[in-house]
């Protein structure tokens, strides 16, 4: 149990993260309580886990060869990029982290699925367009639909509401399903799990982190989404949900925050406004340079690290 | 099918029209009371039509508590939520401003003198005919269907047609052989009853910007 430390440990601080991409904006705005929409997202990333997880398992562990002791180093050093990272303020993706660390450990073993790795980036680069097309795909649609019905103002208001519960209860599942490699891929590569058993611990650590950490995160990151109007706020969310269920069909783990942003910018783009700033995106530019090689110099910190021997004089 | 899910929001729907049917009601009243002291001065009947007026007024009150309260028990999306109550607060605003006129007129014994008597009749009638308009703008809001712009359009000349009404009452008022304490009474009654049309305008023109927004 102890090697799975540091990979539930990250599974706790995506989930306590993540989950404000998708519940933030109807628990910031008062729509759900938080313990309501923490047990939603919770169970949802734990189905989405066990039902659909095993697919981006199999494309990390497919990545490099490692044996048990790597695999540990490798999660403890993306636990530390991630926390390291968001401790200075700086966007990150655990995926990014994961991938980082992987590629480090790979490296030194001279072993590394170079294919592998260049349809992961490419998916990287993917997810915030992903969320842009989709934004603006379903914004269109959706709109006119919803313009054209004979709902009256109570009603489309339900509607809105409730959407955008099950907008984030899909947008959960689909954490679960995409994001599970994250946590426990590398065991399962290290011989240490099979796909089930680290699809329910990854699961199970990721919904973890939403229950005792996600609060004030999805009260903070959720606020900057209902600056959106609830519509376009539900659009985001279904659109994150679309993107990072699209990657998961690939069997490629994404962020969902770049998918959130991407689809807020394409809201900004449809609605010819603003709606994230210059800072913002350099900022995540900057981090997707940043988070992979933080993480494999951590990884290859760690791995020196471990392997130093005392020779007394 | 599904509407014992959605109690509140039903509640909600309920009461609002409710306080409409009751503002119609409020405004009936008032209307009478002004057109019986036009013909008969203050008289019995004219302080029943007060009382009768004031009742409608505190009922809206009621009606408008309960909605609020409806509100922050968490009917409805935050956002619309604070565009509904604050709708209603401008509504509200016209029931107040009936019963003022009412009062004043009864508080101070006023008695609209003959050569202001027509254009009174106008100022009310066209005045009260903006708050049905506004009634009808505001349903039609509910319901998500077109004419609410027809209707502001309307509304904003009836105001228009109201504010040149008043101006040329105060004028004639100023012009008369009147005490001019009691032209200081009659000009603050003026204003009081163009007031009606004022904010009915005010009211169209915000649920108009409702509108607007509520179009994805």
């Amino acid at each position: 149990m102890l090697p799975l430390l540091g990979g539930v440990f990250l599974g706790w601080s995506l989930g306590a993260n993540d989950a404000a991409n998708t519940f933030g904006s109807a628990v910031s705005s008062r729509m759900v309580k938080f313990w309501t929409a923490a047990v939603l997202a919770s169970t949802f990333i734990l189905i989405g886990a066990l039902l659909e997880g095993g697919s981006g398992i199999e494309t990390l562990k497919g990545l490099t060869n490692l044996n048990l002791k790597q695999a540990v180093v490798s999660s403890v050093a993306a636990a530390l990029t991630v926390t390291v990272m968001t401790f200075l303020g700086l966007p990150v993706s655990t995926s990014q982290a994961v991938v980082g660390a992987i590629l480090g450990i790979g490296l030194l073993n001279r072993e590394l699925n170079v294919a592998g790795l260049g349809k992961v980036v490419a998916c990287w680069f993917g997810t915030p367009i992903g969320g842009v097309l989709a934004a603006v795909v379903l914004y269109k649609l959706l709109a006119h639909a919803f313009n054209r019905s004979s709902l009256d103002l109570v009603r489309s208001d339900i509607l809105v509401r409730y959407g955008l519960i099950g907008a984030g209860i899909y947008a959960s599942y689909t954490l679960g399903a995409n994001n599970v490699a994250n946590v426990t891929a590398v065991f399962v590569g290290a011989g240490k799990l099979s796909v089930f058993a680290a699809c329910l611990v990854g699961g199970g650590s990721i919904a973890l982190g939403v229950l005792t950490f996600s609060r004030g995160v999805m009260q903070t990151v959720g606020r900057k989404l209902v600056q959106l109007d609830p519509f376009s706020a539900l659009i985001v969310v279904l659109a994150e949900g679309l993107t990072v269920h699209f990657y998961t069909f690939l069997g490629v783990p994404v962020s969902t925050s770049q998918a959130v942003i991407g689809a807020v910018l394409g809201i900004g783009l449809l609605k010819g406004i603003n709606t994230v700033n210059r800072r913002t995106m350099i900022n995540i530019v900057f981090g997707w340079l940043l988070t992979p090689v933080i993480a494999s110099i951590i990884a290859l910190a760690i791995y020196f690290a471990i392997h130093l021997q005392y020779i007394p004089g | 099918m599904l509407n014992f899910l959605f109690k509140k929001e039903h509640r909600l729907e309920t009461l609002f029209f409710g306080y409409l049917e009751n503002l119609a009601k409020t405004q009936e009243h008032f209307l009478k009371a002004i057109n019986l002291c036009l013909q008969k001065g203050q008289c019995d009947d004219f302080v029943f039509l007060i009382k009768q007026t004031h009742k409608y007024e505190s009922r809206a009150d009621d009606f408008r508590d309960e909605i609020n309260e409806l509100m922050y028990s968490r009917a409805l999306i935050p956002e619309m939520r604070e565009d509904i109550m604050n709708l209603l607060e401008t509504v509200d605003r016209i029931p107040g401003t009936m019963e003022m006129i009412l009062n004043i007129m009864y508080t101070q014994k006023l008695t609209i003198p003959e050569f202001l008597a027509a254009e009174t009749k106008d100022l009310i009638r066209i005045s009260i005919e903006s708050c049905d308009l506004m009634g009808r703008q505001i349903e039609v809001m509910f319901k998500r269907k077109e004419g609410v712009r027809a209707l502001m359009a309307i509304i904003d000349q009836n105001e228009t047609h109201c504010d040149h009404i008043e101006q040329q009452m105060i004028i004639r008022l100023f012009e008369s052989d009147l005490d001019p304490f009691a032209k200081l009474q009659l000009k603050e009654l003026i204003i009081a009853m163009g007031e009606i049309s004022d904010q009915s305008d005010r009211v169209s023109k915000r649920v108009n910007i409702l509108t607007m927004k509520r179009r994805v």
